[in-house]
């Protein structure tokens, strides 16, 4: 009989993919690290960075580099597993699991590098403000110098350096007012030109070289801040600034060439270590082509992932028991055939999810929990129609066949829709909910193999093997019968 | 099952109910309004576990830096956390927070900055989405049955969509995006539901024309047909969820609270809204155009 074959060649093909499911599941790693788990359910930090440009719309093109710059900043930082995705036209998500110091790392990815020099045209220094007055002492130098006759709004801008002091506690802060472009800036950098180095009075410094063209026009600057200062009676500053901080803004005496230094001389070492290996990463692998600012940043602390994680799994296991014996009360053998059917369609789809991989999110386990109802769902529409044809006083044979072909053009157009609404969001938002739609949508296809065509060759072979379903043991009682046939007369 | 409700016919009380519950919603929303997340409009969030057991609300107000406590929103986060909620804040001051939090109460703290413009982008995509949802379905539905059967099926989704906002102003739920993707899912599964009255009412219609007992009592007979099966998938779906609204966190149990509202509004829509609907609309376009060539004569 072809249809035997088919259901047991149906039936073969499940038991093949759940061997595959299984080997990727429990053979091909252990267990415990089969399952990509994302970030909230492990704990790390998410940030989204938002690109803009002065000049207007930040192109494609810009926000893949832009990402990829980030991508080996976060390489440098020699964590594992680091996702950094572009999202919609201007956003880059960055992912980083299990790390500690979020504030620092934010820095070094989200921070432009965008070196600039400029020529210092007035400027305020307090060299030991304590602690807890930098603000304040900043607000009180940016009014001074907003009268001083040098800043001319819309051609001017007031940046800022924070430092150690030269001498005794607290923190040096200074305002520098500088023209709004900046003479000079890191594209002019040679490649990999910034290096960590000691200067000649044995101090840690990051030195730059330029390329001929901005080795050029650096000594063009300096030979006209060189000039000014002798009009003035007084040498011009250069201010070296990093993302609109000023590093340091030294006097210029003679023309300056190719390649200069970054340098701290408040510190007996020069610059700190950590600072000046930051400083090397960031500018080697170049400044971002646009300005990134971090929009949303979220981190997730160790215990709230691993809370988060059992809470969802105890609501899945309970829901997908509970739903199992849903449907053995309502539709007894139906029931425990559609109960196979919901078992084996969680493990293939545990099994996809640990091939593709699909990183498991919050949002993701709320996605696989509906889709178990969506599972049983398709089940309980074919059963119905089964019951009511068997009301109707047909065989139960003929009953089951008539219920998987008319039950299956509503599960069909039901489950579109709900393909179709994972589809919109799976193109319309953010990280976070694609991981929700991926699966739901993943969960819907594969529940209409599991649910329709699984459960009826299960079905089938149990017929074929000489098992006749009594209408009880579908779950309709004598008494609905009587009753349908009465209605119908 | 319900062989003496008439289900058409009895549109009115159908609708009062609705009506009853729609009323009640919108009257909070204009009374309360409704408590938005920072997901739209921008803020900053500190979820706070593995507390000392005994902590108060107050302790935490305590622990916060000054110039945050007398803004700060505290609520309790599971079984012993705390989320604490402020309005928009610089990365500095969300430091700050943090750190004074996490060493005051000696916990975990787990911060989420959001910055407006973040939050007003989610607002429009969110929005966006929904549109979206509805305007694809109406095609999908027009193309599958035909388009009083689309238009029936949207003012089901908007019942729902709209008695779930309701709902969320009534307990004054946070609405964040997850309220959101509940909406979207709602909006799949209520059409689901009523896809299957629908798929029978498109079995059963008679080939000949439009009569309004028959077409009525055909939408009668085809709901008690199909109203069982329309409960155990609601029942088969609500388990689950109810199963993460009482065991899952917080963000999955806020899922699972819009879900579960959507879900019994979306059970109810296609019985007692959406036939009822097409009921009255195909009656609309029958009399339309039986006066139509009576208008034209005179």
């Amino acid at each position: 009989m072809s249809n035997r074959r088919n259901n047991i060649l149906i039936l073969g093909i499940v038991v093949v993919l759940i061997g595959i499911a299984a080997y990727l599941i429990f053979f091909r790693q252990p267990v415990s690290d089969a399952t990509r788990l994302g970030l909230d359910l492990q704990g790390g930090v998410t940030a989204t960075l938002e690109g803009s440009q002065e000049s207007g719309e930040v192109s494609r093109e810009e926000i893949e580099q832009a990402a990829n710059i980030i991508r080996q900043r976060v390489d440098q930082l020699g964590v594992t597993e680091p996702e950094v995705q572009v999202s919609g036209t201007n956003q880059v998500v960055v992912s980083i699991p299990g790390i500690t110091n979020p504030d620092e790392t934010i820095e070094v990815i989200g921070g432009t590098a965008q070196l600039s020099f400029y020529q210092v045209l007035a400027f305020e220094e307090q060299p030991n403000v304590p602690e807890d007055e930098v603000e304040e002492t900043r607000k009180d130098i940016e009014e001074n110098l907003r009268d001083d006759e040098a800043y001319k709004k819309g051609e001017t801008q007031i940046l800022f350096e924070e430092s150690p002091p030269p001498q005794g506690p607290g923190v040096y802060v200074a305002g520098y007012v500088v023209s709004d472009k900046a003479a000079l800036t890191g594209q002019e950098l040679k490649q990999n030109g910034a290096n960590v180095d000691f200067g000649q009075t044995g101090k840690r410094e990051v030195t730059l070289e330029f390329t001929r063209k901005g080795g050029s026009q650096m000594a063009d600057l300096s030979q006209k801040m060189v000039n000014d200062g002798l009009a003035n009676g007084e040498p011009s500053r250069l201010a070296i600034a990093l993302d609109d901080d000023i590093q340091s803004a030294p006097t210029v005496q003679d023309q300056l060439g190719r390649q200069i230094s970054i340098n701290n001389d408040g510190l007996p070492e020069g610059l700190p270590e950590d600072e000046a290996t930051q400083l090397e990463t960031v500018l080697n692998t170049g400044a971002l082509p646009v300005d990134m600012e971090v929009i949303s940043n979220q981190t997730i602390g160790p215990t709230l992932g691993a809370d988060s994680l059992n809470a969802g799994l105890l609501a899945a296991l309970v829901g997908f028991g509970l739903v199992l014996i849903f449907l053995v009360i309502i539709y007894r053998v139906l029931g425990l055939l559609a109960d196979l059917a919901l078992v084996i369609y969680a493990f293939l789809l545990w099994g996809i999810i640990v091939a593709i991989p699909v990183t498991m999110t919050l949002p993701g386990l709320a996605g696989i929990v509906l889709s178990i109802g969506v599972a049983a769902d398709a089940n309980v529409v074919i059963f119905e129609r089964i019951k009511e044809e068997v009301r109707r006083g047909k065989s139960p044979r003929s009953a089951v066949q008539a219920g998987f072909d008319k039950g299956f053009r509503a599960i069909l157009d039901g489950n579109i829709t709900t393909i179709i609404v994972a589809l919109i969001l799976y193109a319309l938002s953010s990280a976070q909910v694609k991981g929700f739609a991926l699966l739901l949508a993943i969960g819907v296809v594969l529940s209409m193999f599991t649910a329709v065509v699984v459960t009826r060759a299960l079905l089938g072979l149990l017929s074929g093997r000489g098992v006749q379903l009594s209408p009880g043991m579908m779950g309709v009682s004598k008494q609905s019968i009587v009753d349908q046939r009465k209605a119908a007369v | 099952m319900f062989s003496k409700i008439d289900f058409v016919g009895r549109w009115k009380t159908w609708f009062a109910i609705s009506g009853a519950l729609l009323l009640i919603g919108v009257g909070f929303i204009a009374l309360r309004g409704m408590n938005l997340g920072i997901d739209f409009e921008g803020g900053a969030k500190f979820t706070i576990t593995g507390l000392d057991s005994g902590t108060t609300t107050s302790d935490v107000r305590q622990a916060l830096p000054a110039a945050e406590r007398e803004d700060a929103l505290i609520q309790t986060y599971g079984g012993d956390g705390y989320e604490v909620r402020t309005p928009v804040i610089s990365e500095a001051e969300s430091r700050e927070v943090r750190d004074s939090l996490g060493e005051e109460l000696g916990a975990e703290v787990s911060p989420t900055v959001i910055s407006p413009t973040f939050g007003g982008q989610v607002r429009s995509q969110a929005l966006q989405a929904v549109a979206a949802a509805l305007i694809v379905i109406v095609v999908f539905i027009s193309v599958r049955f035909e388009f009083a059967f689309a238009i029936s099926a949207m003012v089901a989704l908007l019942h729902d969509i709209l008695i779930t906002i309701g709902f969320y102003a009534i307990t004054g739920r946070e609405v964040n995006l997850v309220t959101v993707v509940a909406v979207l899912t709602i909006l799949g599964y209520s059409l689901y539901d009523t896809i299957i009255i629908f798929d029978r009412i498109r079995e059963n219609s008679p080939s000949a024309g439009y009569n309004k007992r028959r077409f009525d009592e055909m939408i009668n007979t085809s709901i008690r047909q199909v109203v069982r099966r329309s409960i155990y998938t609601s029942i088969s779906t609500l388990i689950p969820i109810t199963a993460l609204l009482i065991f899952g966190e917080s963000t999955l149990s806020d899922f699972a609270f819009a879900l579960l509202v959507g879900i019994l509004a979306g059970t109810y829509s296609s019985i007692f809204v959406a036939s009822p609907v097409l009921a009255l609309y195909k009656q609309w376009r029958a009399t339309a155009a039986k006066n139509k060539p009576a208008e034209q004569s005179a």
